[in-house]
């Protein structure tokens, strides 16, 4: 072998990467060539004197507190997906409240719309309430820090006002157990919107505010109007009214409408979802 | 023990290692933080499927890398621009990919010499071409194989291993710059 042949091998061979033939024949070349020696004994001295002393950095404070309040929240959940099946079961059993609801009342309409939620919902939507979820996730655990907070809802209307390509109309806080927490202009995926963080009756719920036109992109303007969906343990609504769309993630059902209403109104949706006696 | 403590055990286990190479794919930004939180929220969804016998830092590392590359190509465009995109676009101007180095190890006498640091070294590192520092890091910090690399970076080995060789050699040509008073800059993209 010769020395630039063996010297291209040096760093595989310090590595231990190279083949055993390889090593083989470099290691017999080393034994009668001084000057590989002395490079190869160069390349260790480099090695020992620095190399194994490189470390990952520490991860600062904040970081270990803010990844040790997520795996907190996420520990009230299996891993791998399979953690949802008490709550999908819970929330089949209220779809299925559901649907007798819709029947009793005669909702034909609404009866349809059921049903194309039961025969599955889109892509779309899928994507959209997982992408809700975790904003919604990282809200709560004050992963995403406000850009706002202490405001009224009036305020918080005024503050995005300009920051977005559409308006943002909140509802006055209709309940005495309710509090806006706080928020931030983010993102669903690809979609700018505006992140409400509330609070009702201490359970945490997110408001999504998103421009209608991104909302019919995704094929979710048509009916039913309330889109309602489980995702990682989550109930999500989606909707449109208004000239915008809007993402409600909760692990309360129905009893999130109250973000938006007071409990004395009578609310034709979303159907006996978990309604916690709304309706 | 149960699959959720397991999945924090191994998290705060690699917590250094995993802050340090979203800091890496982020570019040193603020969203290294964000990365490092979506990648970990990915990571405990597909956890059921995570074969133990394989590296939990490799596996973790990977979902990571697939969150920056989604993130160049999606949304985060804006916050990762300068990171992942960065670094493609410089291997795509020619520089880096050397598969048939025709340069020889450079000899690391004159850094030796010089007594440099630890710091300064670690430093250097960071200062290295994105594609370049990533491979190094993967491999001198990490301690990763050529094999785990490949998988992480979602390129072949004989890439790794180009890229290795380079980044050690722009390393040593750093270094050898470098004086006890010299700040170690940003020239590395220039050699």
């Amino acid at each position: 072998m010769v020395c630039d042949l063996a010297r291209r091998r040096f760093f595989p061979y310090l590595d231990g990467e190279l083949a055993a033939e390889e090593q083989a024949s470099l290691e017999g070349h080393l034994s009668c060539c001084p000057d590989c020696q002395r490079l190869i004994h160069l390349e260790r001295t480099f090695r020992a004197r620095y190399l194994d002393h490189l470390r990952p950095d520490p991860a600062p404070e904040t970081v270990r507190r803010e990844v040790s309040r997520l795996l907190n929240g996420l520990s009230d959940h299996h891993p791998g997906g399979s953690g949802g099946r008490h709550r999908r079961s819970s929330t089949i059993r209220s779809v299925a409240v559901a649907v007798g609801v819709c029947l009793v009342l005669g909702g034909a309409t609404l009866g349809v719309a059921v049903r194309r939620w039961w025969s599955g919902t889109s892509a779309s939507l899928v994507r959209l309430a997982e992408a809700s979820v975790e904003q919604h996730q990282k809200l709560t655990r004050g992963l995403l820090p406000y850009d706002v907070r202490g405001m009224s809802p009036r305020q918080m209307e005024r503050w995005f006002r300009g920051k977005l390509d559409f308006d943002v109309n909140l509802p006055e806080l209709p309940r005495k157990n309710l509090a806006l927490l706080g928020g931030r202009v983010s993102s669903l995926r690809d979609i700018e919107v505006a992140a409400l963080h509330y609070q009702l009756d201490g359970k945490d719920v997110s408001l999504f505010v998103m421009p209608l036109e991104k909302y019919r992109q995704l094929g979710l303007a048509g009916t039913p109007k309330f889109k309602i969906v489980t995702y990682q343990g989550y109930d999500v609504i989606a909707w449109a009214s208004h000239g915008v769309a809007y993402s409600l993630v909760s692990e309360i059902g129905g009893q999130s409408c109250l973000v938006c209403h007071s409990p004395e109104e009578r609310l034709d949706f979303p159907t006996g979802f978990r309604a916690h006696g709304m309706l | 023990m149960d699959p959720g403590e397991e999945f924090e055990a191994l998290t705060v286990q690699h917590l250094d290692s995993l802050h340090a190479y979203a800091r890496l794919l982020s570019r040193d930004r603020p969203a290294s933080k964000d990365l490092l939180q979506e990648a970990l929220l990915r990571a405990f969804r597909a956890f059921g499927s995570y074969k133990r016998q394989l590296s939990f830092k490799v596996w973790m590392f990977t979902i990571m890398k697939n969150v920056s590359v989604d993130w160049a190509r999606g949304v985060r465009v804006r916050l990762l621009a300068g990171g992942w995109r960065e670094s493609e676009e410089w291997f795509a101007a020619g520089h880096g990919e050397d598969p048939t180095p025709s340069s020889l190890p450079l000899d690391p006498e004159q850094v030796l010499i010089r007594n440099v640091t630890v710091e300064q070294v670690r430093e250097a590192i960071k200062n290295l071409p994105p594609g370049l520092r990533e491979v190094v890091e993967l491999r001198e910090i990490e301690g990763l194989s050529y094999q785990s690399i490949a998988e992480v970076i979602g390129h072949p080995i004989g890439t790794v291993m180009s890229r290795l060789y380079r980044g050690r050699n722009v390393l040593r040509v750093l270094l050898r710059e470098a004086s006890s008073d010299t700040v170690i800059s940003r020239r590395a993209h220039g050699v």
